[in-house]
């Protein structure tokens, strides 16, 4: 039977997918970068949406609800997967209110006049077929899936407004986004880039023979060099893992002590992230680990230690920092240069409130 | 008997293209064994196969697949022994046998499976694999990523032309670490370039070790001791073969230590792999199980990490907090109670007020009183514990009942369904079960040094020890008569070894034993006597030692030896009260005619008895001066040298 073929095969790309994630972190299975996972999310997504039997925008919302809780609890600090479902699912309301031909502009701001002149019909359950509705969000789909395509050549545009002749730039650690922007600026103008390794996994180095490979004049520094250095730096420009809804960042570690000796020699601290790392969540205390950190194959340099030493030593490795927004100057993402007091509007913008827990 | 899991995996062994598509469509196979074939849990594993155990509250065997299928395996092969239908229940039900699964799992059952040789003669026979697979137990936690152990594996036998047939993985790490089996120690001496395995040696016990050299020259040795044998071999298919060919080897260390020894005549070579970053380690005791339960929570092995729910169960997965605390969902905890530090709790269990818990882990469904102090406990299961139990270093298993007031003393176990009473004190290593000890088989020394030991049947071991009995009763006459006939016929005490040899290989007695016999019947020749003059010590002493001098000193060579026809001398004597006085001359004379040497006679004074009438001989006034005069001598002698 065909249906129950398509089935099992989506199952089983599903499966993979899961798997994949869970085993994302680790090395052992292939390592991605997050627009690899929002790319392959939104693929499996318009996968779904293409196979699944599903008869009104509900039912579609419901399964790819669920599929995104799967898919978040796999790897809960892969915030992409996340951040890609809310955006289908807001595509999925959009193109269903374009459908019933409503203005767009449904019930996004739940403003004092909304609800005076709505008057408790904003209750929208989504079981009207369309017949049109699948081809509309897989439509709609492919312009997202084209648009995170091209996020990085988007930022990377952005360089030359930022980048002036002569100037030292710090950056920390290793973000693609970056060394594209910087790669971009390096084509026409000349500057010193000033790279923090990052301990332990010292990802900085890698970030520093690729940008010298580009014949950009680069430097290492150990972290602890950082506040040494930060006096004869002129901006400083960072990749982030997410960007949390108050504007503030979930970065790799190392991030939150680059971006206090920044506030304090008054250097402005530019973040470049598409798009799709925002999300939802905000920062809350105490930071549950699975959130913020993860324990990597690094603690096993600890493992020579005796028995009876290592039974009383807990090794805590954290991957990610809190960076609050009120230490960061400027976001360059895909659609130009925000300020961080304006990502909550930029959030209403791509995600449904009703959205925003899965 | 076997069974399938799940769809055929789309092996592209069928293929007539070119070596390189071949070698790349190779599918990784492994073979899997969900036995260990020894005791080491009992009474525990009377009633659940240990890789079906709990570790962190998921079943051994879920880790080994885990690991397996995160690694690349496309195909395994599970082979179960012992109670296979619960496992064959588990692996069903479970991720791996779902149809989307990458990993297809075969299960094969048997209930002839005795050792790890028989399993691999199985896979031969029945040909199983055809490629290169991956040999692991049951009861393996790893994280290690063998891709690169393959991928060295596979260019050797490429370059080498198939003379590479193992490659063991091992894992750096000191010694004394604890999670280094006592049992498992190894060392190796190895080739440093090629990583080829020259010597291979489990070093428990021993204090005393031996390198063969080797003939090559220009090989680059290091023996290594800083190695945790995390019992996982890339094998070739060739080693099924070799197992089938030497019916004798049980274990892997037999396989490997058959293999170097015959290396100039069969030309295979054993090579290793170290890592240095992934995690592995084997399950093989209890002491093992709180190591690797410890490290499991302290994240050493992520990604199989508590709260990572790899093997996808309903319902949502624990949480992870600070200090390495788990909470599963539905889990209450009372007013004033402390999860301190690397501790798991599994759904839906209930803690009661003021308890101090600290580096546990506490299964699914359990009720736990007030005022409970867990520090290393390993709770299972649906147990109920009631107030102010102290629970330190030991194991409860499912469904178990602690009334209150109870103390459990470091290392010990309560088996499943068990209920210990109000107020009662366990002492250190006490072991509950509701199965009587005496359906149990003692287990012998032997299971530390080799794990292939398996004994299924308890009877047939009694009717062993019984038929063994009688064949020595049968002995002891013929040598007896041997010794008789010798001293009427005057035979040469050449003819007379020739004899006992010779009923030594008709009744199939050990050397030991033998030694054992002759000497008994010596001792005891003067009392045997039906007819004939009835001999006097000393006469004794005189006469029939001198003349069967030659017939001891042919048996008794090795220091083991002296030791041992000194206990069956003592064992004669501790029978035979009467005839002390005798002793002191036949020792002497022994020692004379240098049947014994002094070395080994004051060695065996001075180990000391194990039974009170053993010390009462060892007091006795002719043998301590005999001692003195002994020691006397040797000081004598050494000072004369």
């Amino acid at each position: 039977m065909p249906g129950a073929d398509k089935n099992t095969d989506l199952s089983e790309r599903i499966e993979a997918f899961l798997a994949d994630l869970k085993r994302g972190g680790t090395g052992a299975g292939p390592l991605r970068g997050s627009a690899e996972t929002a790319r392959e999310t939104t693929a499996l997504l318009r996968r779904i949406t293409a196979q699944a039997r599903w008869s009104s925008a509900g039912d579609l919302m419901e399964i790819i609800r669920k599929e995104g809780r799967r898919m978040t609890a796999a790897q809960p600090s892969e915030t992409t997967v996340g951040n890609m479902v809310r955006r289908v699912l807001k595509i999925i309301r959009e193109e269903y209110a374009r459908s019933r031909g409503s203005s767009e502009e449904t019930d996004q701001q739940e403003s004092l006049h909304k609800l005076l002149t709505s008057g408790g019909l904003s209750e929208e359950n989504f079981r009207q077929h369309f017949p049109t509705l699948k081809a509309n969000v897989i439509e709609a789909i492919n312009e997202l899936l084209t648009e995170l395509e091209g996020t990085t050549y988007n930022i990377a545009m952005q360089a030359l407004e930022h980048i002036h002749s002569n100037e030292v730039i710090m950056t920390i650690g290793r973000s693609r986004t970056v060394e594209d922007f910087l790669k971009d600026a390096a084509r026409k103008r000349k500057f010193h880039v000033i790279v923090a390794e990052c301990a332990p996994f010292c990802q900085g180095h890698k970030m520093a023979t690729s940008l010298s490979q580009a014949e950009i004049e680069t430097t290492v520094i150990p972290d602890a060099a950082i506040f040494a250095v930060m006096s004869r730096v002129n901006k400083v420009i960072i990749g982030t893992q997410t960007v949390l809804a108050n504007g503030g960042l979930r970065a790799v570690n190392g991030t939150h002590t680059l971006a206090l000796a920044a506030k304090h020699h008054s250097t402005p601290l530019i973040v470049c992230a598409p798009m799709f790392k925002l999300s939802p969540q905000v920062p809350y205390f105490p930071f549950s680990p699975s959130h913020s950190y993860e324990q990597r194959s690094v603690t096993h340099s600890l493992w020579w230690v005796r028995r009876e030493i290592l039974s009383k030593v807990n090794v805590y490795c954290p991957v990610f920092d809190y960076v609050p927004p009120e230490l960061i100057t400027l976001f360059i993402s895909n659609i130009g240069g925000n300020a961080p007091s304006y990502i909550y509007r930029l959030m209403s913008e791509l995600y449904h409130p009703e959205d925003h827990e899965l | 008997m076997s069974g399938k899991g799940g769809k055929q995996s789309r092996s592209g062994g069928g293929r007539k293209g070119a070596d390189d598509q071949e070698e790349e469509e190779q599918p990784l196979q492994a073979v899997l064994i969900a036995d260990s074939f020894n005791r080491r849990f009992f009474p525990i594993t009377k009633d659940q196969p240990r890789a079906l155990l709990p570790l962190g509250n998921v079943a051994m065997i879920d880790y080994t697949l885990e690991f397996l299928t995160s690694t690349g395996v496309q195909e395994t092969f599970v082979f179960c022994c012992w109670m296979s239908h619960k496992i064959k229940e588990h692996l069903l039900k479970s991720k791996w046998c779902r149809p989307t699964s990458p990993n297809t799992v075969h299960i094969i059952t048997s209930d002839l499976y005795r050792s790890l040789g028989d399993v691999l003669r199985d896979v031969d026979a029945k040909n199983l694999v055809r490629y290169d697979f991956v040999l692991v137990y049951g009861d393996v936690v790893s994280n290690i990523d063998v891709t690169q152990a393959l991928q060295e594996h596979k260019h050797r036998r490429k370059v080498e032309k198939n003379i590479s047939v193992m490659t063991m993985v091992f894992k750096e790490s000191s010694p004394g670490h604890k999670s280094r089996c006592e049992e498992d120690d190894i060392i190796v001496a190895m080739d440093t370039k090629s990583q080829r395995v020259l010597h291979y040696q489990k070093t428990q016990g021993l204090k005393k070790l031996q390198f063969p050299m080797v003939n090559e020259l220009d090989v680059k040795q290091q023996i290594r001791h800083d190695l945790l044998d995390c019992h996982i071999s890339i094998c070739s298919p060739q080693v099924a073969e070799l197992f089938t060919d030497n019916f004798d080897y049980q274990t892997r260390n037999d396989f490997v230590r058959g293999m170097l020894v015959n290396e100039e005549i069969l030309g295979n070579q054993i090579h290793m792999h170290v890592t240095k970053d992934g995690y592995g380690a084997r399950v093989s005791n209890l002491l093992m199980y709180d190591s690797v339960s410890s490290d499991l929570i302290r994240r050493w092995v992520y990604p199989l990490t508590p709260e990572a729910n790899f093997t996808d169960r309903e319902g949502p997965p624990c949480t992870h907090s600070r200090h390495n605390v788990y909470r599963g969902p539905g889990v209450s905890l009372g007013h004033g109670s402390q999860m301190v530090e690397n501790v798991l709790i599994g759904c839906g269990t209930s803690i009661g007020a003021d308890c101090h818990i600290s580096n546990s882990v506490i299964g699914s469904n359990c009720n736990i009183g007030d005022n409970v102090t867990l520090d290393c406990a390993y709770v299972w299961n649906h147990v109920t514990i009631s107030k102010n139990v102290t629970i330190s270093q030991s194991v409860v298993c499912d469904r178990v009942e602690i009334r209150e007031g109870v103390r459990l003393n470091k290392q010990c176990v309560l088996a499943y369904n068990v209920l210990i009473g109000p107020n009662v004190s366990l002492p250190d290593g006490t072991v509950v079960s509701m199965h009587h000890p005496d359906e149990e088989e003692e287990e012998d020394d032997d299971e530390f040094l080799s794990d292939g030991d398996a004994d299924a049947s308890q009877s047939k071991e009694k009717n062993k020890q019984k038929g063994m009995c009688q064949v020595l009763k049968v002995f002891e006459l013929e040598v007896l008569g041997t010794l008789q006939r010798g001293l009427e016929e005057n035979i040469g005490c050449d003819n007379l070894v020739v004899e006992v040899n010779s009923l030594k290989y008709a009744y199939n007695i050990t050397l030991r034993e033998v030694m054992q016999m002759l000497t008994r019947v010596v001792l005891e020749f003067p009392f045997q006597q039906q007819q004939g003059v009835q001999l006097s010590a000393a006469q004794y002493a005189t006469v029939l030692l001198p003349r069967w001098a030659p017939l001891f000193k042919n048996y008794v060579k090795k220091a083991q030896d002296h030791l041992d026809c000194l206990s069956a001398f003592e064992e004669h004597f501790l029978e035979q009260e009467k005839h002390w006085p005798a002793m002191i001359k036949v020792l002497m004379s022994m020692y004379q005619l240098e049947i014994l040497e002094e070395e080994l006679i004051m060695r065996w004074f001075s180990q000391g008895a194990t039974t009170d009438k053993g010390r009462q001989l060892r007091k006795n006034q002719g043998l301590q001066k005999f001692i003195k005069w002994l020691e006397e001598a040797e000081d004598e002698s050494s000072e004369d040298e």
